[in-house]
């Protein structure tokens, strides 16, 4: 194989969008899961005491907002590799030539 | 490449030596509009409230009564902050649904700012209720040890508020803005409908969470 000619700048560039797309789905999945175990947990208790159906409430919209900052965490690096990665320069420029 | 182009804020005149961006027109433009709205209906408020007075009675409450669960000791005093950020988010987020207009919330500076502006009140409050040492006094409790957690998750309190209505927002624009690449007529409606939930609840969020941060720095210790 010929590794002097061979096109690393689009292989870099069919690696990223390889990477994001396999990121976001496992970076999706994740916090869904957790998001379930919290929602269906939240239903089980609701059920079993609705008078305290405000105050779980609260909780379950904080610990889901927090779970989901973690999708948006995977989606915000996701969107610096794919329109801004600061990387890319170095690599195609100086590791390429 | 056109989603690119749709996405990144550009700046559309200089005021100085301020490069003034279209988020920031678009602000003025939700801005002005928000508050033409709340001077009529505030213009004239009966004691018998008519259906509009009846919404933003609604609005009030609904906020005031978030507060007061959270924080019980003075809860008025922290209605204008959290009801400003309340209202200017919900109408910053839904702002994207109207043509031509982008959400403000898409571009990283103004959930940042927002950010900023929450952490910077939840010092001052902590401070004014309980005076510069009881506040630090916070931080090393119950040991000495967990102070750089503390200090850690103060700055990682202020990055995920950010990047949560950020990301939120702009994952709901870009989806939509895919759609309208792929058929412009009636496909991108079911997220846009979606999208109002979305902001709305953003909007709820974020007010939640700056309720919890406030209480946590203005409760009394036992």
């Amino acid at each position: 194989m010929d590794w002097v000619n061979f096109p690393w700048d689009k292989a870099f560039i069919i690696l990223t969008v390889l990477i994001s797309g396999l990121g976001i789905v496992v970076g999706v999945i994740t916090p869904a899961i957790g998001q379930m175990i919290v929602a269906s947990k939240a239903l089980n208790a609701i059920a079993r005491q609705p008078e305290a159906g405000d105050m779980i409430n609260r909780v379950v919209i904080i610990s889901l907002a927090m779970l989901e900052s973690l999708a948006i965490y995977i989606l915000a690096v996701i969107l610096i590799l794919l329109f801004a990665n600061p990387l890319r320069d170095f690599i195609l420029g100086e590791l390429v030539g | 490449m056109e989603l690119e182009e749709e996405l990144t804020p550009f700046v559309v005149f200089n005021l100085g030596p301020l490069q003034v961006t279209n988020t920031v027109v678009h602000t003025w433009i939700i801005m002005i509009i928000v508050s033409i709205v709340f001077i009529i209906l505030g213009k004239n408020l009966k004691v018998r409230p008519t259906r509009f007075q009846n919404a933003l009675e609604w609005v009030m409450e609904t906020i005031d009564h978030l507060i007061r669960d959270m924080i019980p000791e003075q809860p008025r005093l922290f209605l204008p902050i959290v009801g400003t950020l309340t209202i200017f988010i919900t109408s910053a987020n839904l702002g994207g649904l109207i043509p031509g207009l982008k959400s403000p919330t898409t571009d990283l500076n103004t959930p940042l700012a927002l950010a900023i502006v929450v952490f910077f009140s939840v010092h001052y409050y902590g401070i004014r209720r309980k005076g510069l040492l009881g506040h630090l006094k916070h931080y090393v409790e119950p040991i000495f040890i967990l102070l750089p957690i503390e200090v850690a998750s103060e700055l990682a309190r202020t990055m995920s508020l950010t990047f949560r209505l950020f990301g939120n927002i702009l994952g709901e624009e870009i989806v939509i803005a895919v759609l309208f690449l792929i058929l412009p007529v009636l496909i991108p409606v079911p997220m846009m409908l979606f999208s109002i939930f979305t902001s709305v609840i953003q909007a709820y969020v974020f007010t939640l969470l700056t309720v919890v941060y406030i209480s946590g720095a203005v409760e009394a210790h036992k």
